[in-house]
């Protein structure tokens, strides 16, 4: 059997590309070649990847797998791969994704097949890229790279308004790209006035952040500001998000679920990975600016979904509103917030991927993503409707699916750091079962028309790419543990990076708490909890330190439930 | 008296050998013209082009032997400036005469004047590239200038081509004159004492406050003059017109070769001679630099004519180019340039190919003549695709190497809000190159392939493999560019 190390971890990125060059040579008309060819591939790159998850060191927070190449050594570009826990899970979700992302177009892409299979090959290795590198010439690279294939996957297999939709989004992502080059060479040039290296590796990157804190207070925010807006155009957060929609409902089943699962998880992976450990300081002082921005993100996108009167659009706004969660998650800088922000966003791939598939089914069938034109499919469809619910209850947070501890554990982060917040996103989530709750009772219940009556249940294929998905869904759900061990140690060096000395803080808070109960218990005084709950987040947390992972946040899905 | 005479020979004998490429090319030009013209008939005039060729190889050879030096009073330096800027000149003119072929061919416009003009002016790119003072920067430009104009109104039984020529050739005239008369002034506040860049920047630094105002005027004219040679904003207005007008081939050259002379001795100019009055020169030229990326880019977007469109986005490439010369430090600013006109030399070679194939079948003139190539001509449209991209600057293609460093170096020297500007207006560029793209995959075809001739298949996948590649050879590119040395 495979070792995991570097070499494998860059064939299982490369793979796909590798497969795309060879399809290139298989003549035109072999539709089942490139079908069965690219799913195979997506396979052997999966399987490959789940090597590292079992070999993956959960109690070191170093790089791991990282080698790094001389490749432009002149201005000090190495072809540096590695991955940590972070980058492991998004890389795990891609390869995982890709395979579905495959098997759900054998049907529905019905011209220039091969162009379509090489293109989402390419892709795939593309995003794979970005999360292996840690190289910030690299990761621009990945970064636009990835742009190019899913232009051509929307803009020819889309929908009528496809040209607009995938310009859109090519342009809008490429703006905040190059503002993120901007920011990247300003940090490389500070880098080489303070150590006299150019450099563009990501752990010098990192260690850049004591010396632009020491920048003027306007150097740290444009900087800080440029990385923003380059993230969160890809996020996307509220007012940057108005490419998503488009893009969405005009992409393929296939485009869509990529750019859900995936595309968007770059975002908020860069807000993990260059913003917060780059520019600590920066980001606190902005703190407030961006936390309203998710907040905004987060009920606007439940409200405008409430409205919608497509399926495909309903779903692509929901992604708003729950892309506000993660960046609310990872706002609060405290390990739960950014741990049940990066569970979300693994959450977010799972579920929503699940509901655009399910869109896709009837949309294959029917040729329309009406809601209106749909209703009682669940007599005729009854293993549809089944993992359809399955899906909408994922993606709503109900107990014993994903969906849950994820909301849970950012809510108890965001708890921590601001209240306020919390419940802000308390009332997202409330909304948020409304809408797909909704959707799922007009589209699933009430009288059939007799058009709907023909349309026929799931097939063996399309309950084979679900199967996945819920199978995940549930695991996370039931058993968080092992994907949040994965994290542990990365986050926990990540939250020391934001706020040095938090984890020492902690332990005395917690030290000091127990001496209090100790104490308090020998004086039998009661009134300890009024005390530390409004401290902040320096007090309040000590107490729930220990049972991290299986503690679900119970205020919040009181509410959630009741629908 | 006769003592005089001797000693200017020999200075001239001794000079000679920096200028042999020069030499060689107007020599052979002459003959082609007499009496080489007698050897072929009016239906073998197009075996031209493979002598040609054959004297731009023996040219580029000669520019490689050429040592280091500087002669004739000190007019012309041979330098790693110089030298790579000759290649480029010669490289443009190389890809030109090897497009014309075909098109020249079909308009029945073959003749020895043409490939002879092409000759003439690369000779004077080739005195531009390392002119070292000011008079021999004018003469060049004007050996250069003179000639283009001429084949640009080459087709001379088309309006079109007449009045792009007539249009180039009085606004050329008129910037000439500004010109000049921006180098008078610079001489006169120099205390009449020289033109040469090198003695010019210290005298310059000499001079009396009294005469601020003379010194600004004069760079500000200077500047001037050589903004309109390469087609920067507001200079610009012959630009789209002559591209649309000149044979197709021709609007390559000038949009390479000419351009790669003329930021030589823009570099030379601005960088060595008046280096030391920067704070003259530095505003007003940041301000050309950004208008020329801002209305190439966002002109190029409302274009319909393909020749119109890479005329406004090499005004918007030229803009980028300019971050380089406005860069402190003068040998830094002329690698970049150097490299970035390479690369857009090799893009632009590509997709100038690509739409002159079209233009063989009497299309290509309009973008729309590009729908459903993708289905007609899948491997050309993929070039045609990756020339596109690569010139919006997407990586990892060649294009965003060149801008890479670029803007790299523009960061580095505190033109922070020019570069931002430099990468959002590259966003608008994306957009209409996207739009050729858009073209060519998602419209329906309509008429069938034709053959593309060997040459332009050549070119176009020789230039498509380089620039896919590259960005993997970039210690390469990078290890070239410090080859352009000056002092």
């Amino acid at each position: 059997m495979f070792t995991a190390n570097t070499t494998l971890m860059l064939v299982a990125t490369f793979l796909p590309l590798l497969g795309a060059l060879v399809l290139l040579l298989v003549p035109k008309d072999q539709r089942r070649v490139f079908e069965i060819g690219s799913l195979l591939v997506m396979i052997a790159s999966f399987l490959l990847s789940a090597i590292f998850w079992f070999a993956y060191d959960r109690t070191s927070d170093a790089v791991q797998w990282a080698h790094a190449w001389n490749w432009i050594p002149a201005i000090g570009v190495k072809f540096s791969v590695g991955m940590d826990g972070i980058s492991l899970l998004l890389w795990l979700l891609t390869t995982f994704i890709g395979p579905i992302a495959i098997a759900c177009s054998f049907s529905s892409i019905t011209e220039r097949h091969k162009e379509y299979y090489i293109w989402m090959l390419v892709l795939q290795t593309a995003m794979l890229g970005v999360f292996i590198t840690q190289d910030m010439f690299l990761f621009y690279l990945f970064w636009e790279v990835m742009l190019v294939p899913m232009y051509f996957l929307i803009a020819i297999w889309g929908g009528p308004q496809k040209l607009y939709a995938a310009i859109k989004l090519f342009l809008y992502t490429l703006a905040g790209g190059v503002l993120m080059l901007v920011a990247i060479l300003a940090i490389y040039f500070l880098q080489h006035q303070a150590t006299g290296a150019y450099d563009f590796s990501l752990a010098s990157f990192q260690a850049m952040a004591p010396i632009i804190a020491q920048q003027s207070k306007t150097y740290q925010i444009l900087l800080a500001l440029a990385f923003f807006i380059g993230f969160a155009i890809k996020v996307p957060m509220f007012p940057f998000h108005t490419w998503l929609p488009d893009a969405h409902v005009q992409a393929p089943t296939a485009g869509s679920v990529i750019l859900a699962a995936i595309l968007l998880k770059m975002g908020t992976y860069g807000f993990v990975r260059f913003l917060l450990p780059i520019l600590p300081d920066a980001t606190k002082m902005l703190l407030k600016p961006f936390l309203i921005l998710s907040l905004i993100g987060i009920i606007y996108g439940a409200l405008v979904a409430m409205i919608q009167k497509d399926m495909k659009k309903l779903v692509a706004y929901s992604s708003v509103s729950h892309l506000g969660i993660c960046m609310l998650g990872l706002f609060a800088l405290n390990p739960y917030g950014i741990k049940g922000g990066m569970l979300q966003m693994i959450n977010h791939g799972i579920s929503t991927s699940g509901l655009f598939l399910a869109v896709g089914v009837v949309y294959e069938r029917r040729h329309t993503r009406m809601i209106a034109d749909f209703g009682g499919l669940s007599k005729n469809m009854p293993i549809y409707a089944t993992i359809f619910m399955i899906m909408t209850m994922s993606s709503l947070g109900l107990p014993l699916l994903n969906g849950f501890i994820g909301e849970g554990v950012v809510l108890m982060g965001a708890f921590q750091a601001f209240p306020w917040a919390a419940v802000v996103a308390t009332l997202g989530i409330i909304l948020g079962a409304a809408y797909l709750l909704w959707m799922y009772q007009r589209v699933m219940f009430g009288s059939i028309t007799p058009v709907n009556e023909k349309m026929a249940d799931l097939n063996l294929r399309e309950v084979l790419y679900f199967a996945p998905l819920v199978v995940v869904a549930f695991w996370i759900g039931m058993y968080p543990k092992p994907v949040m061990d994965v994290m542990d140690a990365p986050v926990k060096k990540l939250v020391e990076q934001i706020t040095p000395g938090f984890h020492a803080a902690q332990a005395l808070a917690a030290q000091q708490a127990a001496a209090a109960k100790v104490g308090m218990q020998g004086m039998a005084a009661p009134a300890h909890h009024e005390e530390s709950a409004p401290a902040g987040h320096e007090a309040a947390p000590a107490g729930h330190e220990a049972p991290v992972h299986e503690t679900p946040a119970p205020e919040t899905h009181g509410h959630g439930g009741g629908h | 008296m006769s003592g005089f005479a001797q000693g200017l020979l020999d200075a001239l004998l001794r000079d000679t050998h920096l200028i042999t490429p020069q030499l060689f090319l107007m020599v052979v030009a002459t003959l082609m013209l007499w009496p080489g013209d007698l050897f072929f008939n009016r239906t073998e005039k197009h075996r031209w082009a493979p002598i040609t060729l054959v004297v731009l190889a023996i040219t580029a050879m000669l520019i490689g032997r050429t040592p280091d030096g500087e002669g004739f009073s000190r007019m012309f330096r041979m330098d790693g400036l110089t030298r790579g800027f000759q290649m480029l000149c010669v490289l443009g003119a190389a890809v030109t005469v090897s497009l014309s072929v075909k098109l020249l061919n079909s308009l029945k416009q073959q003749t020895v004047e043409y490939y002879a003009l092409i000759l003439f002016s690369l000779a004077g790119m080739l005195f531009l590239c390392g002119a070292s003072d000011l008079i021999s920067v004018y003469f060049s430009l004007e050996l250069m200038a003179i000639c283009i104009y001429i084949l640009v109104a080459y087709l001379r039984d088309r309006a079109t081509s007449v009045e792009a020529g007539v249009k180039y050739f009085l606004l050329g005239a008129f910037s000439s004159g500004i010109l000049v008369y921006g180098i008078s002034l610079l001489y006169g506040a120099s205390g009449g004492a020289t033109t040469n860049l090198a003695d010019l920047n210290q005298a310059l630094a000499l001079t009396p406050t009294t005469s601020n105002l003379l010194v600004f005027s004069g760079v500000l004219m200077v500047l001037m003059g050589m903004a309109f040679k390469v087609a920067a904003v507001p200079f610009h207005m012959w630009s789209p017109d002559a591209y649309e007008g000149a044979p197709t081939p021709i609007t390559l050259f000038m949009a390479t070769a000419p351009k790669a002379a003329a930021l030589a001795a823009f570099l030379r100019v601005f960088g060595a001679g008046l280096h030391g009055v920067s704070g003259d020169w530095v505003m007003p030229l940041s301000y050309i630099a950004g208008a020329s990326m801002i209305l190439g880019n966002v002109t190029a977007v409302r274009q319909e004519s393909m020749k119109r469109l890479l005329a406004y986005s090499s005004i918007a490439h030229v803009g980028y180019m300019l971050l380089g010369v406005l860069s402190g430090d003068p040998k830094a600013g002329a690698q970049v340039v150097w490299l970035y006109m390479l690369i857009y030399l090799v893009m632009n070679t590509g997709a100038f190919a690509v739409v002159i194939y079209l233009q063989g079948k009497g299309e290509g003139e309009r973008i729309e003549d590009f729908r459903g190539l993708g289905r007609k001509h899948p491997v050309l449209a993929f070039a045609m695709m990756i020339f596109l991209l690569s010139l919006a600057g997407i990586p990892p293609l060649a294009g965003f190497f060149g801008k890479f460093f670029l803007f790299k170096l523009a960061i580095e020297q505190g033109f922070v809000t020019l570069t931002t500007i430099a990468l959002l207006t590259s966003v608008v560029g994306a957009y209409y190159y996207l739009g050729v793209v858009a073209q060519m995959y998602f419209r329906e075809p309509e008429g069938e392939a034709a053959p593309m001739g060997a040459s332009s298949v050549f070119i176009v996948s020789l230039a498509c493999a380089l620039v896919l590649v590259a960005t993997a050879f970039g210690p390469w590119l990078v290890d070239w560019a410090a080859k352009i040395t000056w002092v």
